[in-house]
């Protein structure tokens, strides 16, 4: 399934818009990243794209189909929503919260029966959550609530999910729960699209970036071509480095903001598109992982000039090691979506 | 909720039915009741003629009119507590009480038959509670004391229009009645007025015990709610008229008769939870064995009846203010 934007535009004041000419895209597997400043309008977008909100000219579709056009039920079994946990008064268990979630797919004077209260259950292990089931939703944490609402919008069987900042208001562990939690769903083929304050998170996380500035264009695509330092200073107003760390098994990048930028119009550098040769180091330990993985090559076979894979029983690892001769860019773009994988290791060495 | 407290939530009212009924001037023991109804159903059974006369003439009516007003005004509150999220809002402190009110006493004034009168009273009924969601309504959509303000102005202003049917009203004949049915009274029961009563306390009541998984979407915020895949707008529209429909009815029968739909609702939302799988039908059950007790005290304490406002508020106040110190005060 693919959710698709096209030239969507809006404003709330006429004369004062919001949003121009919105165009992006986000299909099974993908997580997508929505960035920006605050007030650049990232939570309007994402009412625009499921309808809350209606586009002053330009759609949204899904796989090709406008939404605008679709019934509330028809939409609703394909996408989810997952609003912000600010902290609830609603005193309802949180069973009976995720259980809502099914309300779609029962008839309006129905009641939910065992399957529901079964599908509850494995939501709730899939997400480690079975220890809140019996408590009351204002009775638990803003983390502990966000994982609720995912799962509610989980108990729909929905093949987009859509979170309104899902990872603010959380402290360090419980950004990491929501954060693997997305990325494991992306991993089993679910399409996540959510909005953030922290680059960071796009850069560690996200396939695909947007960056919603607070005028002028948005920037969308692969997030490694996406979150710069370039662009960052350009829509943040902050200086940035995007540094490495490298652990034993992986290399991260991460972003150390310097400086508030001063104002200044630097014209926008075009890509290096200079070649270069790497030699990629790919180790995990899951099966089904590797369908993944092949599936990513495949698609820069023609930039593959030698490859090696080995499962190695013994130790449970499955090995591959590719090498590559392609633009730098495209070499960037496959590690970093190799590199967000859940339980991927991953290495790059360039021979420059 | 366990099957033990379903069975006694189910014979609640009805246990209760049956032992009030036999309380009143004419004291008349359980097993004669009993036999009666035996007797009616299966024949062969001689009876009195002044206690035939007590229990079913007079008492069965009654007793069936605080059983309707009773789950009634308890549905209603409840739902008015889930659409707006909001522990006191109720068809008193929303105004819709007070905007049936004057319907009614606006109907009664110029003669009206009992039918005209509930319908004059639920049009008044619904214009008090869109003029409170259109006074009530701010930026933050939970701002819970605006909706109760705006309520007690609506209701205000309703209760003035009250005072002034009131003054135009004949003082000989036409002021005491309408004054006394407006501080509550189920005396005017009678199978007649059950008759055209019960259809629209009763529709209400089956249609939000019919929607009741989707009445737990209404607390949540608009875009949460709608993201379920509901039309939160027909939703909304069909309880607030269910709510205000029921409100009407219990108001044109036996005036404004208070507490009840904030009492009944909060106390099963401390037993049973805020899910509305329990909350509602048991809203309805305890709602009407509430009402046959308060009603059979009003009738039974004293020589003349009592007004049943004045019980319920002397009853629910004290009770409430325990209820709101013993647990956390909002269950939404």
């Amino acid at each position: 399934m693919k959710l698709t934007v096209e030239n969507g535009c809006f404003s709330y004041v006429k004369g004062q818009p919001i949003l121009q000419n919105m165009n992006f895209s986000a299909q099974s597997g993908e997580l997508l990243a929505i960035l920006g400043p605050n007030g650049a309008g990232k939570t309007t977008l994402l009412r625009c794209m499921m309808g809350f909100l209606s586009w002053d000219s330009g759609k949204s579709t899904l796989d090709g189909k406008d939404m605008s056009r679709m019934t509330p039920k028809e939409l609703w079994q394909h996408i989810a929503y997952v609003p912000q946990a600010k902290g609830t008064s609603s005193a309802l268990l949180v069973s009976d919260m995720i259980m809502l979630g099914c309300t779609n797919r029962l008839g309006v004077f129905s009641t939910p029966g065992e399957k529901e209260k079964e599908q509850v259950k494995e939501i709730a292990e899939q997400l480690g959550i079975t220890y809140l089931l019996n408590k009351k939703c204002n009775a638990i944490s803003g983390g502990e609530l966000q994982m609720v609402l995912i799962a509610r919008a989980l108990a729909a069987s929905p093949e987009i999910l859509i979170l309104d900042e899902p990872e603010s208001n959380l402290d360090f562990k419980n950004q990491l729960i929501v954060l693997d939690a997305m990325s494991r769903l992306a991993a089993e083929g679910m399409c996540c699209i959510f909005n953030t304050h922290y680059p960071t998170h796009a850069l560690m996380r996200a396939t695909k970036s947007l960056i919603v500035p607070k005028s002028g264009e948005a920037f969308f695509g692969n997030t490694a071509q996406i979150v710069t330092e370039e662009n960052i200073e350009r829509t943040f107003g902050v200086e940035t480095i995007i540094g490495e760390v490298e652990t034993s098994g992986n290399q991260y990048k991460s972003i150390l903001p310097l400086r508030i930028a001063r104002k200044t119009d630097k014209p926008q550098t075009a890509f290096p598109t200079t070649r270069a040769i790497a030699v990629i180091t790919i180790l995990f330990s899951d099966y089904g992982t590797g369908e993944t993985i092949n599936g990513l090559l495949h698609q820069y076979n023609h930039y593959i000039v030698g490859r090696m894979g080995m499962p190695y029983r013994e130790g449970n690892t499955y090995i591959i090691n590719i090498t590559l001769d392609a633009p730098r860019q495209e070499i960037d773009t496959l590690f970093h979506r190799l590199s967000i994988l859940p339980g991927v290791r991953a290495k790059v060495t360039f021979a420059d | 909720m366990k099957n033990r407290e379903k069975i006694i939530l189910i014979l609640l009212p009805v246990l209760t039915a049956l032992i009030c009924i036999g309380i009143g001037r004419i004291n008349i023991p359980l097993s004669e009741i009993l036999n009666s109804v035996k007797g009616h159903l299966f024949g062969g059974v001689e009876f009195t003629d002044t206690i035939e006369m007590t229990l079913w003439k007079i008492r069965l009516p009654r007793v069936l009119l605080a059983l309707l007003v009773g789950a009634g005004l308890s549905a209603s509150g409840c739902t008015y507590q889930s659409l707006f999220s909001n522990p006191l809002a109720t068809p008193d402190t929303l105004g819709v009480a007070s905007g049936a009110g004057f319907g009614a006493a606006l109907a009664l004034l110029l003669g009206m038959e009992f039918m005209g009168v509930q319908l004059v009273s639920l049009l008044f009924g619904g214009i008090a509670v869109y003029l409170t969601m259109l006074t009530g309504k701010n930026k933050e959509r939970r701002g819970m004391s605006s909706v109760v303000l705006a309520g007690i102005m609506i209701g205000s202003l309703f209760n003035a229009l009250i005072s002034m049917v009131k003054f135009c009203a004949d003082t000989e004949s036409e002021l005491p009645e309408i004054t006394y049915w407006l501080m509550g009274t189920l005396n005017s029961a009678s199978y007649e007025a059950l008759i055209l009563g019960a259809p629209f306390i009763l529709g209400g009541i089956l249609i939000l015990v019919l929607l009741r998984w989707r009445l737990n979407l209404l607390p949540l915020g608009d875009e949460e709610a709608m993201s379920m895949g509901v039309n939160l707008k027909v939703l909304r529209g069909v309880t607030i008229f269910c709510a205000t429909a029921m409100t009407a009815s219990c108001v044109s029968m036996c005036g404004q008769v208070g507490w009840v739909g904030l009492l009944v609702p909060h106390m099963c939302r401390m037993r049973f939870g805020s899910n509305h799988l329990a909350l509602l039908p048991a809203s309805v059950l305890t709602g009407s064995a509430f009402m046959v007790v308060v009603d059979t005290l009003a009738r039974s304490m004293s020589a003349s009846e009592l007004p049943i406002s004045i019980l319920t508020a002397v009853i629910g106040a004290p009770f409430f203010i325990l209820l709101m110190r013993k647990t956390e005060s909002w269950q939404g």
